[in-house]
């Protein structure tokens, strides 16, 4: 279908743009110190904003009470386990690991 | 004497810049492997949605950003129109902008293809290793950035190829929780970023707004719980600095 092609191309340039557009040399205006000190804390917003919702809310989706979600009980695990843990990839292995456990029990 | 000067400048350039490819590419995996249920999620949606497996894979080699693509499949899944589609999208990728215009001061100087490139590759996961490489060494590269957006592009690809052939012999795979992955992968990210009072401040207030937002049903809950959750971190420092 012609329409998808359409998607397909009108997301590509939406993303690059979003991407690209402060790396132009021409751009007509500045970044002023204080825009610069709210863009350090984008990463942690933009990202909690993300992942909040699965973690908290993913239990209306699956028919399952808010406190026994496999979302809830992992996600919860893997902030605790993220404090204790400096690496990364321990940490996204060992919560994946306890909810595949949890959605098979 | 001073051409081997030259030549040992130049092997051990070589060399650093092995290293350098070596060490975005280690920081990088932990995050790529992560990635890999979304991109089987994306991959089998696609298809169960109705594209073409090579319209699947090309949407992730073209478009390249998780989130969007995600919303976007619903939203086709859903029969919804092309202007919702895109301007889901610019609401998702709007923090790219935001990204790159962090990275900027580093980048606005360089060649034409560095910029293209910095910018094609640039995702949550490329953003949050660059921005770790460069607070460790106060020094920005374009190959470290390049390398670790390259490595993450190969697994975003390979997961999807894989999601468009499971998809088809696995019925209901989206129903496995994949996007549990997403979630794990974002608060390894985050929570050891929190090293000040204003970015704990800043995380809560996203992550108490997203929900309240979500709960309403807000249809842009993602962007403007990220925008009250940088207000929060930029005032919490504020005051801080008032009290000093």
């Amino acid at each position: 279908m012609n329409n998808y092609w359409l998607t397909l191309i009108g997301m590509a340039c939406i993303t690059f743009t979003c991407r690209y557009l402060f790396f132009a040399k021409k751009l007509p205006f500045e970044l002023g110190i204080r825009t610069k000190r709210a863009l350090r804390y984008t990463a942690p917003s933009v990202l909690t904003a993300m992942w909040v919702p699965i973690v908290f809310l993913s239990y209306q989706n699956i028919d399952v009470p808010f406190f026994h979600s496999p979302f809830l009980i992992a996600g919860l695990f893997a902030v605790a386990l993220s404090i204790k843990l400096k690496s990364t990839l321990l940490v996204v292995i060992i919560s994946i690991a306890l909810f595949a456990i949890l959605q098979l029990i | 004497m001073l051409s081997e000067i030259y030549i040992a400048n130049k092997t051990e350039n070589k060399k650093n810049k092995r290293q350098l490819i070596h060490r975005a590419t280690f920081d990088i995996l932990p995050l790529a492997l992560a990635v890999i249920p979304w991109g089987i999620l994306c991959g089998s949606l696609a298809i169960k949605v109705g594209l073409s497996p090579i319209q699947a894979q090309l949407m992730s080699l073209f478009v390249f950003a998780g989130a969007a693509q995600l919303a976007s499949l619903t939203i086709i899944g859903a029969a919804g129109a092309l202007s919702s589609i895109f301007s889901s999208t610019f609401v998702i990728s709007s923090r790219h902008l935001l990204y790159s215009a962090v990275f900027r001061e580093h980048v606005r100087q360089s060649s034409f293809s560095i910029r293209c490139s910095t910018a094609f590759f640039l995702t949550d996961e490329m953003f949050a290793v660059t921005c770790a490489y460069l607070e460790k060494n106060k020094s920005y590269s374009h190959l470290y950035a390049i390398s670790a957006g390259i490595v993450f592009y190969l697994v975003w690809n390979v997961a999807t190829f894989i999601g468009i052939y499971a998809g088809q012999l696995i019925p209901n795979i989206e129903e496995l929780g994949l996007e549990f992955a997403i979630a794990a992968t974002f608060i390894a990210i985050v929570i050891p970023a929190i090293k000040n009072t204003s970015t704990l401040m800043s995380v809560l207030a996203s992550a108490i707004s997203v929900l309240v937002l979500s709960i309403n049903g807000s249809e842009h809950a993602l962007i403007i719980a990220t925008i009250i959750g940088m207000a929060t971190g930029y005032f919490t420092a504020s005051i801080g600095e008032q009290d000093e």
